[in-house]
């Protein structure tokens, strides 16, 4: 059983972590760089150690150090949050030659999904929808005219070692094909010299859904439901909420059982999360499956009543799930917005610096995840995320409210925020109607 | 702000969560300490890495089984001579006992480990000394071994290449490993004198009587970063001379900077560069050559057919031609955007490697040299370096050589004619370096020495003034059997400056110099001083080097046919001749 527990991070997360122990009698041992001597984490822990120099791979992801450090202090398992190690195999396969738990997937479920391939092909095998595309390259415009017919129009044209849209090119109709892929081939002949292209469907204007699941040892698997996180600015989350106005009952129970036959298909032990990207017509499509404890988290914890942190120790320890599908509410509406250290009128450059004064809300149904505190200094270091705004309400109309006036009492002195950038968001229509897509901050308030 | 004691801590308590038992620790093997950063490293890790720290990229020595499957192709090794009869000539008192103690310890039958390898499917005789035995030591055996290799090697007629990680001459044999030495040294002798390729590979530590025999012997003598590398050591020197050594004293580096090595390759890049200079050094007959087949093999015809097209479209493009003065070419010559030789190298021929130094004193950065292949052709390639930024120009000296350029460059002709492969020059300099300490080192004797030993070279040479051909500094690496000039490139005795303030006191009136001197290559080719003028797109930068290349490989390829077919007797006369007019 597990004990002492290591949390090999920092910041919000590793404040999370902390209180889930605390709250379980658990101990806790907190490890920092140089750069988080004074962080939160490390004065909240019962235990805290400095594993290295300020810049990450020194610290952070220093493995050998860690596992050092969690032998030193006699814990008897690592928490490694999000980020950082939280999905890295060969870290995984360390704690467990060392006995240690790590808590997480197994490495040998890192391994089979972090190989994309591989883990494409184990979702097709299983009956999970992924998107259509080539197996083998393409090299000729013949050859990719009959593939394209074969996966359906719209489809992408992407050159294996293109990047920055360079040799990237649609086509909606067979029409359009032939100059599409001409194209894109002689513009990564000309900037990576290597004409090999690959095919795929174009998922038009889609929705990046996500859905939670709890698996424990014995094979028991439940969902408890959906995250919708379309509103992303250069693929990264901005806002969050739970559940999804666009998806129906009917639908929410054939992608949850999907999500369900994913996570069966590799074994899946730990919390974790399935991403669809879903189009216009409701066809979903696997994206990806991250083992970790997810920034987003809250939200399903909001709307379901859990903690997933809670739950993923104890699956960590060996205990079966108490809970089963039929026991899952999914009560009212919750959106959590991530407020960063960076200036959105500057390009969204990271501002770090010493927080001068801070005010947070609070009040029924507000949530604030967070590390900072008046008088703290933001490391230039790490990820700018300092905090995570969560609101829950009785429906997504009162959680828009709630989230609103929040937001504008948030006060902090010192560095920049995206806070007003968010507040802009929240009120504008579009959002408020529930039709963002994942283009929609790429497309509108740049 | 200091929350820490503020905060209430975790009540210990018993957990709502099942008793288990977990004891964590780290198994035996998983982790390893790095004997140079002190880091806690993973075994598996430095492994990957061949043998390296991952943090502090520090090198470990390497067991010789380990070394062979590092280096060669899988399970491809033939060991050679294992178990020969152990010796003890001093009678020495707890030897024999050693030596059954280590062969036991390290499974090895001595220092040496030697055989047949293959690398990238081509075949080598190979030694690796093993360190944990006895400090790779050389004793009776281990001479013998070396000996025998090599011999076998010299017969079968395989290239050898060793790996050396050694101590010296091991104290327990006394004077008997003092004569490995020599008897080392004399069977590499004949295996070079047959025309073989030899190679060394210089680990941490080589030092003592195994420097001064086998490792310094090598055609091409690699070396591992940061390997101490030397005859006495530096104990034994800084107790000597009282003094303190300086930091890099006898490392790699420091071998490099000094002309005694070759190149310094990193263990990751070991097998592929020995592939390349074995593949460079692959025995070719002479006149296999020019056939036809093998030209197709090579697809020379194919690029040739291109390059002729691209050669006549520049060529019309040519043909409103403006007069220039001399002055004007000498400008043109000097220009900062000018290609310089290693733009001609790269340009003109693939899988180049570099080699430096001279083997007596310097590396000579304004000289650059190495083997290359043209259209599969080993080539020997020398070009004078002048660089292309200013940091760059001060690294190469402004292209003005010292004698230590001049002997690399006599070396890697010298290592030419071995192994027959024709020497392409490249001339760009405004003359020999002018300073004390190349006058120290005998800037005369060297150039001297150059002309001397050029003329009589049994291979065909070739060589191209691309810019400035100033004096002797040029002379010294132009006496060819054909010597061929750009369009734009001059040639001179002296800078038209230096002829202005000799004749007239004045160097500003060199523009008036340069039209007397009859420096530019129309005026030379009337002079029969060189034979050839490449036409140029004026004004010829490194951008629009393209076309040229493609008329240089035309006629360089036409220039090898011709002297390929000549014997070395009538390549040295030829030259002799060619001069012998002047």
């Amino acid at each position: 059983m597990i004990k002492k527990i290591l949390i090999a991070n920092r910041g919000e997360i590793a404040v999370r972590i902390i209180r889930a122990c605390r709250e379980m009698e658990i101990e806790t041992v907190a490890v920092y760089s140089e750069a988080d001597a004074k962080s939160l984490h490390t004065q909240l822990a019962d235990e805290a150690l400095c594993i290295g120099p300020s810049p990450s791979v020194q610290s952070y992801l220093n493995m050998q150090q860690i596992i050092s450090a969690t032998l030193i202090t006699g814990a008897d398992a690592i928490h490694p949050g999000f980020g950082f190690l939280s999905e890295n195999s060969r870290f995984a396969k360390l704690c467990e030659e060392c006995n240690i738990t790590f808590i997480g997937a197994n490495s040998e479920i890192l391994n089979k999904l972090g190989n994309k391939s591989e883990a494409r092909n184990t979702m097709l095998a299983a009956g999970v929808p992924v998107i259509p595309g080539t197996k083998d390259p393409v090299y000729d415009v013949h050859h990719g005219e009959k593939e394209a017919e074969r996966i359906g129009y719209p489809v992408m044209i992407k050159a294996a070692l293109g990047g920055g849209g360079k040799g990237m090119r649609t086509a909606f109709s067979a029409d359009e094909f032939a100059f599409a892929f001409q194209t894109a081939q002689k513009e990564s002949s000309m900037a990576f010299g290597d004409d090999t292209m690959y095919i795929e469907h174009l998922v038009e204007h889609p929705r990046h859904i996500e859905f939670q699941i709890l698996a424990d040892i014995k094979g028991n698997i439940v969902h408890l439901g959906e995250r919708d996180c379309s509103i992303q600015r250069n693929h990264q989350k901005v806002i969050e909420e739970a559940p999804c106005e666009a998806i129906s009952e009917k639908l929410r129970r054939r992608m949850g059982d999907t999500a369900i036959r994913a996570a069966k298909a590799v074994h899946y032990v730990s919390a974790g999360t399935i991403e669809f990207l879903l189009d216009k017509n409701d066809q979903f499509y696997f994206m990806e499956m991250n083992t970790r404890i997810q920034v987003e988290h809250p939200v399903t914890e909001m709307v379901t009543g859990m903690d997933l942190i809670k739950e993923q120790i104890k699956i960590a320890s060996g205990k079966v799930l108490s809970i089963s599908q039929k026991n899952i509410n999914i009560f009212g509406h919750a959106i959590e917005c991530r407020i960063n250290a960076e200036s959105p009128d500057k390009n969204f450059r990271p501002s770090p610096g010493t927080i001068r004064t801070l005010y947070l809300p609070g009040g029924c149904g507000i949530r604030m995840d967070t590390a900072i505190y008046s008088g703290y200094s933001v490391p230039p270091y790490y990820d700018s995320m300092i905090a995570k705004l969560i609101v829950h309400g009785q429906n997504r109309k009162e959680a828009i409210a709630k989230m609103i006036s929040a937001l504008g009492e948030v006060i902090v002195e010192g560095i920049d925020t995206n806070v007003d950038y968010l507040y802009q968001i929240l009120n504008e229509s579009d959002y408020q109607a529930g039709r963002a897509d994942i283009e929609y901050l790429n497309t509108h308030l740049q | 702000m200091e929350w820490k004691k503020l905060f209430k801590k975790t009540r210990r308590a018993h957990s709502e969560l099942d008793e288990r038992h977990s004891h964590p620790e780290v198994p035996k093997g998983l982790l390893k300490r790095c004997n140079a950063c002190k880091a806690a490293i993973l075994t598996e890790d430095v492994k990957k890495d061949y043998y390296t720290c991952p943090k502090c990229h520090n090198y470990f020595r390497v067991h010789a089984y380990r070394r062979i499957e590092m280096i060669g192709d899988k399970n491809n090794f033939e060991e050679w001579d294992r178990s020969l009869p152990e010796i003890n000539p001093l009678h020495f008192k707890g030897y024999n006992e050693k030596l059954i103690y280590l062969k036991n310890e390290t499974k090895l039958d001595e220092a040496v480990l030697t055989g047949r390898i293959r690398i990238e499917e081509q075949e080598a005789a190979v030694g690796v000394c093993d360190g944990r035995f006895m400090m790779g030591s050389m004793g009776q055996v281990v001479g013998e071994k070396i000996t025998r290799a090599v011999e076998r090697a010299t017969k079968e007629k395989l290239p050898m290449i060793l790996f050396v990680c050694s101590g010296g001459a091991r104290m327990q044999e006394g004077i008997v490993s003092l004569m490995q030495m020599a008897k080392t040294a004399a069977a590499l002798k004949r295996h070079s004198d047959a025309g073989l390729l030899y190679i060394t590979v210089l680990t941490d530590p080589t030092t003592g009587g195994v420097t001064a025999s086998f490792a310094m012997l090598g055609d091409i003598i690699l070396a591992e970063p940061g390997a101490l590398i030397g005859f006495a050591g530096p104990r034994v020197i800084e107790q000597t001379i009282g003094e303190k050594l300086p930091k890099g004293f006898q490392r790699s580096e420091f071998l490099l900077e000094h002309g005694f090595i070759d190149r310094i390759v990193e263990r990751g890049e070991q097998r592929q560069i020995l592939s390349q200079i074995l593949k460079l050094h692959k025995y070719v007959e002479k006149t296999a050559l020019n056939s036809e087949s093998f030209r197709m093999a090579y697809g020379l015809s194919k690029v040739f057919g291109n390059a002729e097209e691209t050669k006549n479209a520049y060529i019309k493009g040519k043909q409103q031609e403006k007069y220039l003065s001399a002055w004007e070419r000498v400008l043109l010559s000097r220009r900062k955007d000018r290609p310089i030789g290693t733009d001609y190298i790269q340009g003109l021929f693939t899988e180049f490697i570099e080699l430096h130094g001279d083997r007596y004193c310097k590396e000579d950065r304004a000289i650059v040299g190495g083997v290359a292949s043209f259209h599969g052709i080993p080539i020997t390639v020398i070009a004078q370096e002048k660089g292309k930024t200013t940091r760059e120009n001060m690294k190469r000296n402004f292209g003005m050589p010292s004698p230590d350029g001049y002997r690399k460059a006599l070396r890697l002709m010298k290592q030419a004619e071995k192994f027959g492969r024709p020497v392409i020059c490249f001339v760009d300099t405004p003359g020999a370096f002018c300073g004390i300490a190349a006058e120290m080192r005998g800037q005369g004797e060297a150039i001297a020495r150059n002309l001397y030993e050029m003329s009589a070279l049994k291979v065909p040479v070739l060589s191209l003034v691309i810019g400035e051909g100033g004096s002797g500094g040029a002379l010294g690496i132009a006496v060819a059997n054909e010597v061929w000039m750009m369009e734009n490139a001059v040639y001179s005795v002296l800078s038209p400056e230096g002829f202005a303030s000799i004749l007239w006191k004045d160097s500003k009136r060199a523009s008036e110099a340069a039209e007397v001197m009859k420096l530019t290559s129309r005026d030379l080719k009337k002079l029969d001083v060189i034979d050839q003028i490449i036409p140029e797109p004026e004004p010829l930068t490194r951008d629009g080097l393209y076309p040229v290349l493609c008329s240089l490989r035309v006629k360089i390829d036409a220039f090898l046919q011709k002297y390929q077919m000549m014997s070395g007797e009538q390549l040295s006369a030829h030259r002799y001749l060619r001069f012998r007019k002047m």
